[in-house]
């Protein structure tokens, strides 16, 4: 099952209102992070985020039984591994 | 509080108080000056007049230093009669060169950044640089500073910065954890950014909530 962690400030808020907006993810917290988790793999549309470069690319602080299939200009792919 | 109970509180431990001066070499200390003092404006605020002395063939020198804020200092080095090392077209600065083929990014990741408060005084300086010889080279918004580069005349990459809001109580945390996987990592075999997110998971799994219930008011703080 993908899932990953998301430290929550505010330019990272993008990323959790479109992982939030997916009904097919379950965003939670762990103390002062979001976590994001679904069945199947989980896709991150960059610009539905409105992160700039410099926070897309580090937006990400944590991966659980997971792996990165895509992190680029488009979105970030996050599957079971 | 009394000095009296002040005498018992016991000596912290973080006990240093910023950095009283980085050094550089430098083979232009006209251009040097010209930089540092009449287009940045930092004034010089100390020097010495060195004669060559000790075991090694040390040459006489002059130890110049720039005022960069807070009481800090930026100091140079030049050595009469001293000639630079390595071939001086390759990637580098008056330091060191490296390898034809070596990337910008890992040139410029030796680099001094110094800050200033807000916006008006990154861009205060951006026209000072744009006015020079050495005028900016790129502006940045990174995650949370916004910064502008350019090289000194030594080839040294200069940073100025400013911050867009201040570093919130989480991310200190979370800098804890990266640290730690890092450090996890680096040492076994094969380190890699996937590896890292992996150890780190199991970090924020052990330690965040336990972290909130220490913080319980983190929210507040983000909101400054």
């Amino acid at each position: 099952m993908p899932r990953f962690y998301v430290l929550e400030v505010p330019e990272n808020e993008g990323v959790i209102r479109v992982a939030a907006d997916d009904p097919a993810n379950t965003v939670d917290r762990v103390g002062p992070y979001r976590r994001v988790t679904a069945r199947g793999p989980i896709v991150i549309d960059r610009r539905a985020t409105g992160c700039r470069h410099a926070v897309w690319y580090s937006a990400v602080a944590g991966l659980e039984t997971s792996v990165i299939t895509q992190h680029d200009k488009d979105a970030l792919r996050v599957e079971a591994r | 509080m009394s000095d009296n109970i002040q005498a018992h509180e016991p000596d912290p431990v973080h006990r240093v108080r910023g950095v009283d001066h980085a050094a550089f070499p430098t083979f232009d200390p006209t251009a040097t000056v010209r930089f540092y003092r009449d287009v940045l404006k930092f004034p010089v605020v100390h020097s010495i007049c060195a004669a060559g002395w000790g075991p090694e063939k040390h040459p006489d020198f002059i130890h110049f230093f720039f005022d960069i804020g807070n009481d800090d200092r930026l100091a140079f080095f030049y050595y009469f009669g001293w000639q630079p090392a390595g071939d001086q077209s390759a990637p580098g600065d008056a330091w060191a060169r490296l390898p034809h083929d070596t990337p910008e990014f890992f040139k410029n990741s030796r680099h001094i950044a110094l800050n200033v408060a807000d916006e008006d005084d990154l861009l205060e300086y951006r026209r000072r640089l744009d006015e020079s010889e050495w005028p900016v080279e790129m502006q940045v918004m990174h995650e949370t500073i916004e910064s502008i580069y350019t090289h000194d005349p030594n080839g040294y990459m200069l940073e100025i910065t400013r911050q867009l809001r201040p570093v919130t109580p989480q991310e200190d945390l979370d800098a804890e954890l990266t640290i730690d996987a890092l450090c996890d990592v680096a040492s076994g075999e094969d380190p890699s950014m996937d590896k890292l997110l992996t150890r780190k998971a199991e970090l924020i799994v052990a330690r965040a909530a336990d972290w909130e219930k220490e913080n319980p008011l983190w929210h507040e703080t983000e909101k400054v």
